[in-house]
This record gives structure tokens, C-alpha cells and sequence, in this order.
């Protein structure tokens, strides 16, 4: 402990219902390389499965990677793990953000948080650098997550960096979130803060993060890093034509002559931002516009990120119509932030300043709500279940009249965009049953008996009886989207694959580069005109889920990540997928190539599913877990060219063919013994064994 | 700067222009151990600065060629410059001595957060984010303060530098200069604070937004009173 450099060597565990504050050695989870994969190790080694979410026995693990705060290119992120109360069987989901606060984690000397137990009233956990208390959060509980990052920064310093719950964590919502900064947040987790007592945890540290290697051969690297990245999503090709570029395509590269940051004092253009210009790279993505419509530039202050990120995909808006509803002027968030809180007003927006400015304020005052009051959309569930449910009428039978008058319903009808607090301070504050509208798809569809039209129309985008959405599913990449939505216990939040296909270079191109990468260019299908499953789309997905471990492990931000292309046409658009290897080597001393590291983040994989397989007391994932939804099939078989359908059988072969690349049981989708033994984890077989759950 | 050029210049050319403090010391007859001049001197030299004459003695600074100077207007916030910095400098990720200070003010601006934080600098309020870099004084505070002469001038870039060998880590530059930008390191027991990187600033040259310059020192002057900082 100690000697180690990307790692600090140290995880802090906190225990609330004791007051014990020890340290662990990080030695101990190195074979899982950080982040999610020590995340995951920590409930296997120490929570017994079929532990409820909301039990004190649950933990909750804040964890970051060797490479995170080192300087790494979009190296911010922070990977929150636990038994999630969305799942119905609370089995291990990670949840994550970005902001400053993983990086001021391994400044202050530490890899991880282990939170358990739970705290006879409210606490807050303050660390400055080794020195860490447990101190009252008596008058913190109860405010908003604003108000509290300003409280506690008032205590501990400006520098202060918060992590914490608002009102919906601590009433035990589900669909909660845990915040950090003015536009960062990890969706599903804040309840489980909130059922420990727990409101926050603020850090300052004054450290460094060391690397094995010197600087000239660390920045060479980056170099190099930077000279292959594109804008968000890792979009290679810009959305409009600029002198520098072969390609135009609808991508998030929005930059352009005459797009500014319009409220920023003085405006600034965003321009043309060549690839090889690196003092724009942070121009490159104009992301208010692409989320909220033109109307946002001239709101544009500037758009920010996470620490190291040189890819600024949050927007932050001066809004002067928000302070109407109560709320600062000052409203930041990004993608499904801004859409999914407003996507609530089911009838539509009626304007509020000018002409068809409805849906970006709809937008905007939603995600200010929620990112003060702590409720989490659920990937933009929240308004899928809000629209079955009054839709249908539900809601109007499950309220009593008083309720259902005092919701205000009303507003809604009139396309009023006042509605959205009333709707989000129900849930936050647990007002009456109709707070319930955030507990989730598997515990809503119960207590509210839900039809089976809920579950199999496409409309609800209801993935799994696990209780998630669809995320970057069949609708965007076949059978590479669908089989990377069933392995994890949330939606698949994945975009190894995304960042690809989406990147704007010709369909030619981009099978051209997976003929490189995954053995043929049927890796991938033209948009919307689906074929029949390949090994080149199998190995596709498997290296998607790969990927995506190792990145919430190491940590790396998969929203950019793999760099899989470039912008540079004199590299032929080719990208670099060796460089989390060589900053993994360069940090930690310990040399890896990609494929060594890849095997490390495919253990993580591995534990994920056994863990599971654990969690569920079932050998049969395919049936238990891995079913999928019944309207992403074509009713008459086959595919059918402008659709997304997929055909049944093909998608029964494809995981048959997806199992046997993972080393999973072809029948049932279960981790063997061979497998987990080949990835030195007999510990995990044991355990499998133990309950009667290893096969071979 | 030789030696004759001096002489053809005055003494107005050799204070204001591009002489190091080593070379004036020689100059004055002073050794190199010596390190500053006599009340007397600095009293001949009309264009000098005359504050601060404390126990009767004046050091006598050479301009340094540029400042780094951060625009809040194109920045956002990814602290990208402070790794850069200590990474090219100090071989290591270490934002806290980093000699560009953007983290700090982040949340909460300068004043740190308030009862209208929202109303107030930083992300968590109308959203300026208050950078903070060296300004290279024409006096430096953090070279004035050091008990051991080990702020100097870098010979090319004329900047305030700190030669770790004789730097004993007191921390006198670092609660000296009003803009809190030397820092101590508390690993290395040693000030850091910005040396202009051979004269092409990393935290610039990086920067993901253009939104850190390296400017020639007038210039830089001339911004940093624009924001109310006459004091230069």
C-alpha cells in the first residue's frame, strides 16, 4: 500500500451504523482493474445475495480507476455500485457520473468508498485527504442537492467537491439519483444513500496522482489521443460542411461559422474547429442546440463536462423564464437530462417567451427540478410509465379525487410547463400515491396492475421484467443492440458500440474498419435494413460489453470512448484502440497490451454475470434474466427493410452464438466453471457451487 | 543582454527591458550572493519602482517577457491545463499545485459559496468561472518574500522562477503573493509556482478551448487592468 502509482493503493470504507472509518489495501482488487470491476468485487465478497436494497446490510461502493485523475483524456468518471432498488430482485447495477468528484477522490489519496451500514440520524462523510469524519447532517436533511453542495463547500472550502442526495433519496425513491456539480448525476442509487442516512460526501484532497512512467513518454500518448478524438460520441464527421472535412452527416459534431456560445459575455463562435487545431477540440460539439433545438443558442453560456474531458457535451444555459417557476436562470444538463424530465408533458408545450419555445423550456425547467430536487428519469422511463398510466386512466382510478385535483392535471391538459413541478415535487417529497410514479417499471406495473399492453408495446420501450428500459437497443444497431441490452440489471447505457456506427463516415467506411476489427464487414448492417445474424456481429457485441467494463473500471468515459475512429483522412479514419492499454501501462508500471487488458475487463463481465446468477438463485439466465421483449419481433418472422424489427429465431441463434463467445452455457446463459476458471476466479465458482449453481 | 548594449542603453533600457537580475547585480558591483541593491541605488535609478523599500534594500526585477492569461468567456472548466502543467513540469497529476488555478474557483468562484451562490461566480451559480494564472509582477511578491533568494529570473523567458535546489519549502512565497499562486507542494516540500515552460506555456499550448494565452507582458498588463487589477 502506498507504493503503487495510477492507483492510489487505498480504499476507504466507512461504516455508518459503527462509526469504523479503516482503509483496505487496493492490491487486493487490481485483477479487476478499479471502478465497476472493484465495485462488483466488493458486493460479491461482502453482501449475501437477496439483500434488499434499502437493508442496512447493502453497501454502496464509490469507485474510481488507475487512470482516473491522471490527466487521461476524459478521465472524470466515478462508478457508484450496489443492489439497486429498480431490480426487483435488488441484484448489482452500477450507475455513474461524471463532474470533478472521482478525480478529487484519488487527489485526496483514495480509489474507493465503501459505504455500509447505516447512521442512527443524517450524516455527511468529509474527507480532506486521510482525514475523514462522519459529521451531522442534521440541517442538511431535507434540502436540495444545490443547496447542500453549497452548504458543505461553505464548511470545508470552495475546492470542495459534493457528491450527494436531494429530497427523492432520502424519501427512498427509487428512481433517484446521486449529484454531483451543476450537471452531474448517477441515475438509481440516491435511495440507497438515503436508506443509510446518508446525504453526502464531500472531499477536498491536495495530492497528486503519481504515473510509473516519466512525462515525455505519458504526453506522447496523449498526443496521439488527442489527435485521433472527434467530438461527442467520439462523431468523427461534422454535422455541416466545414473546408476541412470529406464527409457531412448527422452526427453531433455542431459546430460551425456562425454557431456561437450566444450567451457567453463576449459571444464566442464555435467555427470551423479543425481536427488538427487542438486549441477547439472543446468547440466541436455545440450540444444545447443538438439537444434542445436552435432556439438554445442564444441561451449557450459556454458547454462544460467532466475534469480532463476536452469533449464538452453539458450545456449550461442562462434562461431568464426559469426564475418564473422559482428557479435560478441557470440550468445545465445533457441528452436524455434535459429530455427525458421534460418528455413528462405528454400533451405538448405551449410557449413561453416566444413562438414554439415550449419544449426547450419544458426541457430545461424539468432537468432544473430534477437536478435540485434528486429525482432520477430513468432514462426517460418516467414519462413512458406517466403516459400508460394516465393514458389509460390508471392514475384516475389509483387517486383519491383530493389528489387527483391537487396534481393538477389541468396544467398538463393546457400544455402548461408549470405542471412539471408539481409532478416532480409529488414524487421528491412522497406525496401520496401518486408518488409512486418513480418507483420504477418492475414495482409500478405491480402496484398499479399494468397490463400486458404495457410490456409489449413498443411505445413503453419496456425492455425487461428486470425493470429497465430500452437503451441503444435493436432500434439502432440489430442484433448488437439487442444482445447488449440483456446482460446487465439496468439499461445498457453502452456505447462502444454506438460511438461507431454513429460516427458519420460512410456505411462503406465503417465496414471497411470492422472488417479490421471483428473479422468481417457484416459486423454491421446498413440502418433499418437488418440481416441475419453473423460471427463478425457476435464478436461485435461481446467486444461492445468488453469495452464498456473496461472503461467504468479503468475509468474512462464510454460516451467517448473506444476511439475506435478519427477524424483524419490521412489515417483513413482509422482510430486507436490501443491507447487505454498504454495509459494503463504507462500509469501503472504493469504492462498490458490491449488484449491482456481486455481480458482483465472481460473478468469484470464475468463477475457481473455470476453475481448475478447469484443474486437470482438462477442457473437459467436465458429464461430468468435474459428474456427478451416480445415487440421487438417482427409478428410475421423475418426482417423487413425500414424497420427495426427482429426476427425470433435469428435471435434465439444469435444467443446461442453469444453465450458460446462469452464462454457463458449455450442453453441457459449461465458462466461456467471452465470460464471463470480460465479468468483465475475459482473464488467465484466456489461460491457459484456452494448454492448449486455451476455448471461444468 | 550583453554587457555593451547596456552601457548604449542607459539605465532606463537596462531596468524596463529585458535585463536579468544577474546581470544587473553584476552591473551594480553586487555579488550574486548579494541579491539586492542599496536604498541609494534604487534612488539613482529614477524609473524604478519605489514601493516596498522595508529594511532600506530593493531588489530589482527584470520584465518578464509574457503572462499567461485565462479567458472565462471561452473556458469551460475541464482543468485539462492544470494536469498538463504539472505533468510537463512535475512529472505527476496534480491540480492542487498546478501554477493555472481553475479548479478552486470552479463551484463557487472566488468568494467561495454564499447564501446567493446561485446568483454568484462558478457552475453552481451563473456559471463564470474565475481562472486564476501568474501574473509575473513587475515586484513579485513570492521573490521579495523568499528568505533564500531562490526566486529568480529565468534567463530566456525572463519569468519568475523557483530554483528547488535552494528552495527550502517555508511557504513565505506562497502566503506573500495576493493571488494565493505559488503553492507549496506538500509532497515535494517545495514552491511551485508558473515558470512559462521555456517560454511556451503547456496549459496554453493545450488548452482544449483557447481559452489560456501566453501573451507578451504589456499585453498581458493591459488585460489584467482591464478587470480592475491596476496594481501591475
Amino acid at each position: 500500500m502506498g507504493s503503487m502509482t495510477g492507483w492510489t493503493g487505498k480504499v476507504l470504507r466507512v461504516n455508518l451504523s459503527t462509526g469504523a472509518i479503516t482503509t483496505v489495501d487496493t492490491g487486493k482488487y487490481v485483477n479487476y482493474i478499479g471502478g465497476q470491476g472493484l465495485g462488483y468485487k466488493v458486493i460479491f465478497d461482502e453482501v449475501a445475495p437477496g439483500t434488499d436494497a434499502f437493508d442496512p446490510a447493502n453497501k454502496i461502493i464509490f469507485s474510481v480507476g488507475p487512470l482516473t485523475g491522471t490527466g487521461a483524456v476524459c478521465s472524470g468518471r466515478t462508478t457508484v455500485t450496489t443492489c439497486s432498488p429498480l431490480n426487483p430482485y435488488s441484484a448489482v447495477a452500477d450507475s455513474h457520473f461524471g463532474g470533478y468528484w472521482g478525480s478529487e477522490l484519488k487527489y485526496a489519496g483514495w480509489d474507493a468508498v465503501i459505504v455500509e451500514g447505516k447512521a442512527a440520524t443524517p450524516v455527511w462523510i468529509r474527507i480532506e485527504d486521510d482525514k475523514v469524519t462522519i459529521e451531522s447532517a442534521r440541517r442538511l436533511w431535507g434540502k436540495g442537492t444545490f443547496d447542500t453542495q453549497a452548504e458543505i463547500a461553505s464548511i470545508m472550502g470552495k475546492e470542495a467537491h459534493v457528491a450527494c442526495i436531494g429530497p427523492a433519496g432520502e424519501n427512498l425513491v427509487p428512481a433517484s439519483f446521486i449529484r454531483t456539480g451543476q450537471s452531474h448525476h448517477g441515475g438509481g442509487h440516491g435511495g440507497v444513500l438515503g436508506s443509510k442516512n446518508l446525504k453526502a460526501i464531500g472531499i477536498k484532497g491536495t495530492q497528486s496522482v503519481k504515473i510509473a512512467s516519466n512525462a515525455a513518454e505519458w504526453n506522447k500518448v496523449l498526443r496521439e489521443n488527442l489527435a485521433v478524438i472527434g467530438a461527442n460520441n467520439q462523431h468523427v464527421v461534422p454535422n455541416s460542411p466545414q473546408p476541412w472535412a470529406e464527409y457531412t452527416a448527422a452526427t453531433r459534431w455542431t459546430a460551425a461559422p456562425g454557431r456561437f456560445w450566444g450567451a457567453a459575455e463576449p459571444p464566442v463562435e464555435t467555427g470551423t474547429c479543425d481536427p488538427k487545431d487542438l486549441n477547439s477540440i472543446g468547440f466541436r460539439t455545440l450540444k444545447s442546440v443538438f439537444d434542445l433545438g436552435p432556439l438554445a443558442e442564444k441561451y449557450t453560456v459556454r458547454m462544460g463536462g467532466c475534469s480532463s474531458c476536452p469533449i464538452r457535451c453539458h450545456s449550461e444555459l442562462k434562461i431568464p423564464a426559469l426564475e418564473k417557476f422559482g428557479y435560478s436562470p441557470y440550468v445545465a444538463s445533457t441528452c436524455v437530462g434535459f429530455s427525458g424530465p421534460g418528455a413528462v408533458m405528454l400533451k405538448g408545450s405551449k410557449d413561453v417567451v416566444e413562438k414554439d419555445d415550449g419544449p426547450l423550456m419544458a426541457k430545461a425547467l424539468g432537468a432544473q427540478i430534477t437536478n435540485d430536487l434528486g429525482v432520477w428519469c430513468n432514462y426517460s422511463q418516467i414519462a413512458k410509465d406517466f403516459d400508460y398510466a394516465y393514458n389509460s386512466g390508471i392514475i384516475k382510478k389509483v387517486l383519491s379525487p383530493e389528489e387527483y385535483t391537487a396534481m393538477r392535471f389541468d396544467l398538463l391538459e393546457a400544455k402548461d410547463v408549470s405542471f412539471l413541478t408539481y409532478f416532480y415535487e409529488a414524487i421528491a417529497f412522497k406525496k401520496g400515491e401518486f408518488s409512486h410514479m418513480a418507483d420504477g417499471i418492475a414495482i409500478l406495473a405491480k402496484r398499479w396492475n399494468f397490463g400486458d399492453d404495457y410490456w409489449n408495446t413498443k411505445k413503453y420501450s419496456v425492455w425487461s421484467k428486470m425493470g429497465y428500459p430500452k437503451h441503444h437497443s435493436n432500434e439502432t444497431d440489430a442484433q448488437v443492440g439487442t444482445l447488449i441490452s440483456i446482460v446487465k440489471n439496468r439499461d445498457a447505457q453502452n456505447h462502444s458500440h454506438m460511438n461507431f456506427i454513429g460516427s458519420g463516415l460512410p456505411l462503406a467506411k465503417q465496414r471497411e474498419i470492422a472488417a479490421e476489427i471483428w473479422g468481417n464487414a457484416d459486423a454491421i448492417d446498413e440502418p433499418l435494413n437488418y440481416t441475419p445474424i453473423t460471427k463478425a456481429k457476435i464478436k461485435f457485441a461481446k467486444w461492445s460489453l468488453v469495452k464498456l467494463a473496461l472503461h467504468d473500471s479503468l475509468t474512462l468515459c464510454n460516451w467517448m470512448w473506444p476511439m475506435t475512429v478519427s477524424p483524419l483522412k490521412e489515417r483513413n479514419y482509422r482510430g486507436n484502440l490501443g491507447l487505454e492499454s498504454q495509459y494503463y501501462s504507462l500509469a501503472t508500471g504493469t504492462k498490458k497490451t490491449e488484449a491482456e487488458l481486455d481480458f482483465d475487463a472481460e473478468r469484470v463481465l464475468h463477475l457481473h454475470r455470476a453475481l448475478t446468477m447469484l443474486q437470482m438463485n438462477s442457473k437459467d439466465m436465458r429464461k430468468d434474466h435474459d428474456a427478451l421483449p416480445s415487440w421487438i419481433f417482427n409478428p410475421k418472422g423475418g426482417f423487413v427493410k425500414g424497420s427495426d424489427y427482429m426476427d425470433r429465431a435469428d435471435m434465439e441463434l444469435s444467443m446461442d452464438m453469444f453465450y458460446e463467445e462469452l464462454g457463458w452455457d449455450k442453453a441457459t446463459g449461465a458462466v461456467t466453471r471452465a470460464t471463470l476458471l480460465k479468468f483465475g476466479m475459482a473464488d467465484v465458482a466456489a461460491a457459484l457451487d456452494k448454492k448449486g449453481l455451476l455448471l461444468g | 543582454m550583453d554587457k555593451e548594449k547596456n552601457k548604449e542603453g542607459g539605465v532606463d533600457r537596462l531596468i524596463n527591458q529585458t535585463t536579468s537580475r544577474r546581470e544587473f547585480l553584476k552591473m551594480g558591483g553586487k555579488g550574486a550572493a548579494g541579491a539586492v541593491l542599496t536604498v541609494s541605488l534604487v534612488s539613482f535609478l529614477s524609473s524604478c519602482t519605489t514601493t516596498g523599500l522595508g529594511a532600506g534594500k530593493k531588489r530589482v526585477w527584470a520584465t518578464a517577457s509574457g503572462a499567461v492569461i485565462h479567458s472565462t468567456a471561452r473556458c469551460s472548466g475541464c482543468r485539462r491545463c492544470e494536469t498538463n502543467c504539472t505533468m510537463s513540469n512535475d512529472g505527476k497529476a496534480h491540480p492542487y499545485i498546478a501554477r493555472v488555478k481553475i479548479g478552486r474557483n470552479l463551484n463557487f468562484g472566488k468568494k467561495g459559496p454564499t447564501a446567493a451562490y446561485w446568483m454568484n461566480d462558478g457552475q453552481i451559480g451563473n456559471l463564470k468561472i474565475d481562472g486564476e494564472t501568474c501574473h509575473q509582477c513587475a515586484d513579485p511578491y513570492c521573490g521579495n518574500a523568499c528568505p533564500v533568494g531562490a526566486i529568480g529570473v529565468d534567463p530566456s523567458t525572463k519569468a519568475r522562477v523557483v530554483d528547488e535546489a535552494k528552495c527550502i519549502g517555508c511557504g513565505a512565497c506562497e502566503r506573500a503573493c495576493p493571488w494565493g499562486m505559488a503553492t507549496l507542494d506538500p509532497e515535494a516540500k517545495k514552491s511551485k509556482k508558473c515558470l512559462l515552460c521555456n517560454g511556451d506555456p503547456q496549459c496554453a499550448r493545450y488548452c482544449p478551448n483557447g481559452a489560456i494565452k501566453f501573451l507578451p507582458w504589456a499585453e498581458a498588463v493591459k488585460l489584467y487592468q482591464a478587470h480592475g487589477q491596476d496594481h501591475i
